[in-house]
């Protein structure tokens, strides 16, 4: 007996401690700048449990029955704790007023806890046996808590159901007390029934939480939230609204499937179908496999290489029944090879040739993705680029970043490629810019592949011709050591933002 | 490095908790070798073997390695050099570990104009330089440089100032393309270079006359003669603080760098030089001996027509009778640290860049030795922390540097750093610290044209000087310069029988 209610010890502080490294988890991933958060957050927890020890002593009736209510309302505020703060994030503006008020509810709950048990076990133990054992279990919980939480449960759970299951493991202390303490109560059916409420709502809240993290998702997309994850390089959105599923990456739109037919086969065919009897094609980037769709439909193609960083993206892409449906499966083609690696030390440290090879990184928005639009990355890739072959490079808009994408012209220029620069509307992003390059003179295609939505022989040409707001404006090209081209990006669209 | 501010930066150091376990420890304490020249006498052994070869080298950093580059280069083979560590390399040595190589100390070499034809002459047949082109994968990638100021960080070295402090960096820069245009600024110095009044004043003096008061523009000039001479614009000469900033006018953005720093040039001179070279040597003995010379190592006497000297040059009467008087040649000490950090800190303001400057701080910041990757991600990361001390008297700061431990050093760095990035203790797995008592020459007031330095750099004679520190300014083109001119002389030497 006395062993099995020092468990209650031992659970109850592990409790308390998960719901204040959940509290500072939240608010760090939420709002940056963890030493502060955690801090503050440790702060006004350990105060409001002063508070809790010293409101205890104005509890003097029916300590176990009260004991009981407690645990419940722990269970109650601090598995909902993780959910409440993920909504007050999504949906309110008083995010920060939730936080603190949450921790201090929590705490001076948690205050009450450890005093109240005390003072119900004093009778059953020396008053030395009695703090020494209790505080080692309150201690020993406190310990496994803080261990469980980076190894098991944020990475396993997540935080919205940790917090869950420890308020569950709360209310079940508070059933289980039912039982132990049975010969100190009065109602005791009053109370199970009371506790099996608790656990209820508790165990729903594990089938909704889910629900909960999307719908804070869902609040900051306009589409319903379709999925989610984070990967170690992004994180993955996609949202749905009638038949339009649109893909973000760190909430940036990548395509939407009304329309992405149109950049893709823009991205594509004014190139490969250039290229007679194509065998062998290199894709950067786009792990989607929609440009590999459009590839596949050449039927001289022997193997396609997709590189890309991120291998979450391309499983997803391989498996996932409806982004399979989209791309074809072409992941899943014999034909094709998927790699996972960083595309410019990739080509760095192998001597593959290429027929065609697609470029479809990222705009680019910083230094690092700069480096992948740069004259010493051109320079390495037209090497691996067989003598009647094409390069094609996704160069952001020519519309609202003119001389960004310029810029990327001049740029495959000074490593000595003939560049020929096209463009296509596409509804969803406006009006899209590619470069295509290599060292021949290009002649638009007399045939495409067959089944095509939008091009068809007799508009490829249409594509190369650049209307007057769109038309080469001067630009320098970008180096590794002079990334001009950041600083152009980063000034065209400020001047659309404003 | 400055011991208040030091003291000061450990107590928000104090408040920052749940540190993590950091690892590391001290690496090469050359002093420890080099101390034995001090007491010779009773420790070192005498050697067993003799060699006679025409020509001698002492000391294998770059200054020695590019005499030995010269002699090679004009097909004269018989030679050998004696370094005292198991690599050759000083101040050029590099490290490695799994996430990167990276410099021990120096980190770059700025691109070379068409003045500096010995080191365009090496960068061409280093593959640097081809028909008039920089490589640019050897450039410094975008961004070059960023400073930390006002709670962020912000593009570039210069400090936003008040009104007015605009209209000082641009007077300050016309005044550094006058001098630039002089033809006295040169690179190698002894190519331009002539006695000049500009070294019997401080940087800080000629600042005032100037009438460049803007705090930061100060702070700013007082940054590169830390950085450069490990000394402060009060007591570096005017002409070196000018030479900093006159003396290059380069043909592409720069500066020429790689992971493991100037370690990178090393290694192709020694793949090409390595079989001259003969480790784990201290010289400990030079003496005439009728028309030759004795040169001593522990593991065997050499009889050489010609020793090149090119070890630093303050070490001469430790080792030699008859040593030409030295006692100008002033040193300041450095610290340099390697951090592995396998999380980001966090920060605020413009991104990271190569070299990265706190302001005010005591150290000179950070260089990310993964920059120069041409991987777009990166999950683990290698710093190279540099501090130079350059107030107070160098004896009493190497003093300061030897006593005290690791983990004093080590908590040094991490609270310096902390100013920018208050996280980086949670950060950082790793620090291995470089103490470098006698790290570069001090180009003090007086210095650079003093008759003492001309003296021993124009020496003539079977023993021939050639350490950087010969020319007052610690960088790898003198360093180069000073060993094949050396070379060349022992050649003429030789030649004459
Ligand atoms: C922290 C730091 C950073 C720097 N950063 C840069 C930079 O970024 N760019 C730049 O251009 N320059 C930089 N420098 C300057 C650097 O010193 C020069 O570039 C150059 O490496 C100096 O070469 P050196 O051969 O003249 O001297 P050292 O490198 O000092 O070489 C002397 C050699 O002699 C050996 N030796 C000494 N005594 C004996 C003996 N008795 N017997 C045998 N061998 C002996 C030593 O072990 C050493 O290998 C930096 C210097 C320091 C300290």
């Amino acid at each position: 007996m006395p062993f099995l209610l020092l468990v209650s010890v031992f659970l109850i502080a592990a409790c308390g401690l998960i719901y204040e490294l959940i509290a500072g988890t939240l608010a760090s991933y939420l709002l940056g700048d963890s030493v502060f958060q955690f801090s503050t957050i440790i702060g006004s927890y350990l105060f409001a449990m002063g508070v809790g020890s010293f409101l205890s002593k104005y509890i003097d009736r029916a300590l176990v029955a009260r004991f009981i209510y407690l645990e419940l309302m722990v269970g109650l505020v601090g598995g909902f704790s993780s959910s409440l703060l993920f909504l007050a994030f999504a949906y309110t503006e008083a995010f920060h007023l939730v936080l603190y008020l949450l921790v201090i509810l929590v705490g001076i709950l948690v205050g009450l806890e450890i005093p109240l048990l005390m003072r119900i076990l004093k009778e059953r133990f020396e008053f030395r046996d009695l703090v020494a054992h209790v505080l080692t279990f309150d201690y020993l919980g406190a310990l496994g808590a803080s261990l469980l939480f980076p190894i098991l449960l944020v990475p396993k759970l997540g935080l919205a159901r940790s917090a869950l299951l420890f308020g569950i493991i709360n209310a079940g202390v508070a059933l289980w007390s039912t039982f132990l303490f049975a010969d100190q109560l009065r109602r005791r059916v009053n109370l199970q029934i009371a506790c099996a409420l608790v656990l209820a709502a508790l165990l729903g809240g594990v089938g909704l939480a889910d629900r909960i993290s999307d719908a804070a998702d869902n609040n900051l997309y306009a589409d319903e939230v379709i999925f989610t994850r984070n990967t170690r390089y992004q994180r993955i959105v996609l949202t749905r609204w009638k038949d339009d599923v649109r893909l973000f990456l760190n909430s940036h739109l990548q395509f939407s499937s009304r329309d992405e037919y149109r950049y893709h086969e823009a991205l594509v065919h004014p190139g490969l179908a250039a290229v007679p009897g194509a065998r062998h094609v290199l894709v950067l980037g786009g792990g989607d496999g929609l440009a590999v769709r459009e590839i596949l439909k050449y039927p001289s193609i022997e193997s396609v290489t997709l590189v890309d960083l991120d291998s979450e993206m391309t499983r997803l892409f391989s498996t996932q029944p409806f982004l399979k449906r989209l791309n074809h499966g072409s992941l899943t083609d014999s034909r094709v090879h998927v790699i996972n690696a960083d595309a410019f030390p990739w080509l760095d440290t192998n001597a593959k040739m290429f027929d065609f090879v697609v470029v479809d990184f990222p705009d680019p928005t910083n230094y690092s993705l700069g480096k992948l639009y740069t004259t010493g990355f051109y320079r390495l890739l037209a090497r691996h680029v067989s003598r009647n072959g094409w390069l094609v490079v996704q160069s952001t808009s020519p519309m609202f970043a003119r001389q960004s994408y310029w810029c990327i012209v001049e740029t495959l220029k000074r490593v000595g490629l003939r560049t020929y620069p096209y463009h296509v509307y596409v509804p969803s992003f406006g009006e899209w810019g590619f470069v295509l390059a290599g060292t021949n003179s290009y002649e638009p295609p007399a045939a495409l592949p067959g089944g095509l939505r939008f091009l068809s022989a007799s508009n490829v040409a249409e594509l190369f011709h650049f209307p007057n707001d769109m038309t080469a404006v001067a630009a320098e090209a970008n180096r590794l050591n002079d990334q001009v081209l950041v600083r152009y990006y980063e000034r065209d669209w400020r001047a659309i933002a404003h | 490095m400055n011991r208040r501010l030091f003291l000061s930066a450990g107590l928000i150091g104090l408040s920052s908790k749940a540190d993590r376990r950091i690892e590391g420890g001290f690496v090469f304490e050359d002093q420890k070798t080099g101390h034995l020249l001090r007491d010779r006498k009773k420790t070192l052994p005498r050697p067993a073997r003799e060699v006679r070869v025409p020509v001698v080298i002492v000391g294998g950093g770059i200054a020695g390695l590019s005499a030995a580059w010269e002699l090679d280069r004009r097909g004269f083979r018989d030679f050998v050099l004696l370094e005292m560590n198991p690599r050759a390399g000083g101040n050029s040595r590099w490290g490695e570990n799994t996430i990167s190589r990276y410099p021990w100390a120096a980190h770059y070499l700025p691109v070379p104009d068409h003045g500096a034809t010995l080191v365009r002459e090496l960068c061409q047949e280093l593959g640097l330089l081809k028909d008039g082109a920089w490589d640019e994968r050897h450039l410094c990638f975008s961004p070059q440089e960023r400073l930390f100021q006002y709670g962020q960080w912000y593009e570039g070295l210069e400090p936003t100032g008040a009104p007015g402090a605009h209209e000082q960096y641009r007077r300050f820069e016309e005044a550094m393309s006058g001098f630039r245009v002089s033809g006295e600024f040169t690179i190698p110095m002894e190519r331009g270079g002539k006695p000049s009044e500009l070294d019997r004043i401080s940087m800080a003096e000629w600042l005032r006359r100037n009438r460049f008061d803007a705090p930061g523009l100060a702070w700013y000039v007082n940054y590169a003669c830390r950085d450069d001479y490990g000394a402060t614009a009060a007591e570096t000469s005017a002409w070196a603080g000018i030479h900093y900033f006159a003396s290059r006018a380069p043909d592409d953005k720069g500066p020429l760098t790689w992971p493991e720093g100037n370690g990178w040039i090393l290694e192709r001179l020694l793949a090409k030089l390595g079989r001259y070279v003969r480790t784990n040597a201290l010289v400990y003995r030079i003496r005439k001996d009728g028309p030759r010379m004795r040169v001593t190592t522990p593991e065997a006497e050499y009889s050489a027509e010609v020793v090149i000297y090119a070890a630093p040059t303050f070490t001469a009467p430790y080792v030699m009778e008859n040593a030409p008087r030295v006692d100008d040649f002033e040193y300041s000490p450095w610290l340099t640290a390697n951090l592995v950090l396998d999380r980001w800190p966090s920060e605020r303001g413009f991104e990271p860049a190569w070299d990265n400057v706190i302001l005010r701080s005591p150290g000179l910041g950070y260089v990310v030795a993964n920059h120069q990757s041409l991987a777009t991600r990166s999950d683990a990361w290698v710093w190279t922390y540099y501090t130079s001390f350059a107030e107070g008297a160098p004896a009493q700061n190497r003093r300061w540097l030897i006593e005290h431990d690791w983990t004093y050093w080590r908590n040094a760095v991490l609270d310096d750093l902390a100013r920018a990035h208050p996280d980086i203790r949670q950060c950082v797995r790793r620090v291995d610290i470089f103490r470098i008592g006698h790290a570069m020459i001090r180009p003090k007031v007086g210095f650079i044209w003093s008759q003492q330095r001309q003296a021993v750099a124009g020496g003539k004679g079977n023993l021939v000087f050639a350490n950087s520190d010969l020319s007052g300014l610690s960088i790898f083109e003198e360093a180069q310069y000073r060993g094949v001119t050396a070379a060349r002389r022992a050649l003429r030497r030789i030649s004459r029988g």
